[in-house]
């Protein structure tokens, strides 16, 4: 394993509180990964601890092959980009740019040089002369980016730098730094609690959870192949079903239930057996009206449920059901709308459908 | 009864305090400054400037000397208290630079006189050291007695001030000046300090109106020629009588704090215009 940014085995306690508990992270050179997990997962403890301005009670920290662990922030090659921007109020757009440079007694010239090539890069020309206090937030990010990217650092750590934009400049701002990532061929660490931006941005989401590493992919494989209860419910997984079941061979038969149809799905090199977790997102199933007892009925390849309408909503694309089955409830997609009160059947394909071993 | 009587009776105690504890003496004081023998002229104040010129001098050079000093010493403590590395010292520091602010000035004048006279405990420390012969030993009750005094004093009551300013800047522009590798005294310096100007500036206002109207740190400590106005407007009225020159002496103090007044005025409202 010859990863570019190696964090291994970091521990970090505040207090006597382990904020990570152990975390392992490889990141190849010119990779954008996001650490992707809600708040208080640790994600920004992680990426503090990169940065340097936490120091690992256990672990290492290497860059390059390089321990980095105990040096100074500075020395490691790396810009942070911050939440909040940070950048200082008594500046100018230029000399915010500029001060790096100006630490490293850049001359004069050269600092305006590069100052001016990353204004052309970001698109920020006319507002040189400005404080922040005069800029909108997408320009203000955009400072901070500049900031960041003026010392060339090798790699650029981000967090959660669109957190504080509105809802459709974050969208423009999401293409615009990976597609600046890409062409820089920079190695970036993006810390997000969102999902699709995790999705959309990253070359690999590491979803991090109470502290561990949760699971590890790209965004296909996280969000089709969930490895755990925690990230099928964080990818959006959020029905939730108590089936139980046992494996025989390379399948999985799942037993009837009063509300669902007794299915055989592909193992897919998973061993289950007894009280089962069965999670499903709700655009990736078929509703349709109520053929038949779903409880009488066996499948293959599928499973089925029956249940009656209880709300519909329009999101926009699809209708949005809430399906009561018995005191459970699901939510289904669909591109028709059913009637309140209607029974209806849904079928899950095995690949939509998520199995785990209830806890 | 009309609404605006109501509201006339209830501002009308607080109005008749300003009046009669503030405007009164303060226009009679300004008055008073003018009156040569029940006639109007500037005696008082030709007499003063005869007599007072070198002390006025005196006076306006110390204060701004101290405040100097007091910036100089706020910055410092408040810097350390933001950005020091070791909890502990950071700690102590803490508890411990806010004595003098609950130390009234004529204590503080009475505990340096001890402190820093010919044969104080300063010397002595000094000579039982063998720092210092008991024949090279000087006394420090003048100017810089003074000095020393208002610095000891003032400094605690603008770091207060300058730490909380300090404290409430966004952290993270600290850190991003770290990351990008600056070292502690050029954050303080290019960093903080900027971001915290303006509470500096209204500390070291207040501290210089807080020194021109101390009388008892200069009687204390120097007694003698030149010395602060202040001691000089309670001489001309304890030994003389002559309200006339002190009132022409309080006029030009008054008139040094108010060159500082509206700088902090200006200062507080380009703050709100912000």
């Amino acid at each position: 394993m010859n990863a570019f940014l190696e964090v291994s085995d970091a521990r970090v306690f505040y207090g006597s509180n382990e904020v990570l508990k152990g975390v392992n992270l490889a990141v190849d050179k010119g990779e954008f990964v996001a650490l992707l997990g809600s708040s208080g997962c640790g994600k920004t403890t992680l990426l503090r601890s990169i940065a340097g301005f936490n120091t690992p009670t256990f672990g290492a920290i290497r860059v390059g092959g390089r321990d980095v662990t105990r040096l100074p922030p500075d020395k490691r090659g790396m810009a942070l980009v911050f939440q909040s921007y940070a950048l200082w109020p008594h500046m100018t757009v230029d000399q915010n740019i500029g001060y790096g440079l100006k630490l490293r007694g850049a001359p004069k010239a050269a600092v305006g040089e590069r100052v001016a090539e990353i204004k052309r890069l970001l698109g920020l020309e006319a507002f040189g002369a400005r404080k922040p206090a005069n800029l909108s937030g997408g320009q203000r990010q955009r400072v901070a980016l500049g900031r960041a990217l003026a010392i060339q650092p090798d790699i650029l750590l981000l967090d959660e730098p669109l957190s504080n934009l509105d809802a459709r400049i974050r969208l423009t701002v999401r293409h615009e730094i990976s597609a600046l990532q890409r062409r820089l061929g920079i190695t970036a660490v993006h810390v997000t609690h969102d999902r699709e931006e995790a999705m959309v941005m990253a070359d690999r989401i590491v979803i991090l959870n109470n502290g561990e590493v949760a699971q590890v992919g790209t965004p296909e494989e996280v969000y089709n192949h969930p490895t755990s209860d925690f990230v099928a419910a964080f990818m959006g997984a959020e029905n939730l079903l108590d089936l139980s079941g046992g494996t025989s061979g390379d399948r999985i038969e799942i037993a009837s239930n009063a509300f669902n149809s007794s299915a055989v799905v592909s193992a897919r090199g998973r061993e289950l057996s007894g009280p089962l977790n069965a999670r499903f997102r709700g655009e990736s199933v078929q509703l349709s009206e109520e053929t038949g007892d779903a409880s009488s009925m066996r499948d293959e390849g599928f499973l089925t449920l029956s249940g009656i309408v209880e709300q519909t909503s329009y999101p926009g694309g699809l209708w949005r059901h809430v399906i009561a089955l018995g005191p459970a409830h699901v939510i289904a997609d669909s591109p028709r709308t059913f009637a309140i009160g209607q029974r209806v059947s849904i079928r899950i394909p095995e690949a939509a459908l998520f199995l785990f071993p209830k806890r | 009864m009309p609404i605006q009587l109501i509201g006339f009776l209830l501002v009308a105690p607080a109005l008749a305090v300003v009046l009669l504890l503030f405007i009164v003496p303060l226009v009679s004081s300004v008055t008073g400054a003018f009156d040569v023998g029940g006639a109007f002229g500037f005696g008082n104040f030709t007499k003063a400037l005869d007599l007072y010129s070198g002390d006025i001098l005196f006076t306006l050079v110390i204060v701004l000397l101290s405040s100097a000093l007091i910036g100089l010493f706020s910055v410092m403590i408040g810097g350390y208290l933001t950005l020091g590395t070791n909890a502990r010292a950071v700690a102590i520091l803490r508890w411990i630079y806010r004595w003098p602010l609950f130390i009234p000035f004529i204590v503080v004048g009475q505990i340096l006189r001890t402190f820093l006279a010919k044969n104080g405990l300063m010397n002595n420390i000094f000579i039982e050291l063998g720092l210092m012969t008991p024949a090279a030993a000087m006394s420090f009750l003048d100017w810089r007695g003074i000095v020393v005094a208002f610095v000891w004093k003032q400094t605690p009551f603008v770091t207060l001030l300058l730490a909380g300013a300090m404290a409430s800047i966004d952290q993270s522009t600290i850190e991003a000046a770290r990351n990008l590798g600056a070292k502690r005294v050029r954050i303080l310096i290019e960093i903080v300090l900027p971001q915290v100007r303006q509470t500096l500036l209204v500390g070291l206002i207040l501290s210089f109106v807080t020194m021109m109207s101390v009388l008892s740190v200069p009687l204390m400590i120097n007694a003698q020629s030149p010395t602060m106005i202040t001691a000089n407007m309670a001489f001309r009225i304890n030994a003389h009588g002559d309200y006339g020159v002190a009132n022409a002496l309080g006029l030009i103090s008054l008139l040094m704090t108010s060159v500082a007044a509206i700088v902090y005025l200006r200062q507080t409202m380009r703050e709100h215009s912000q």
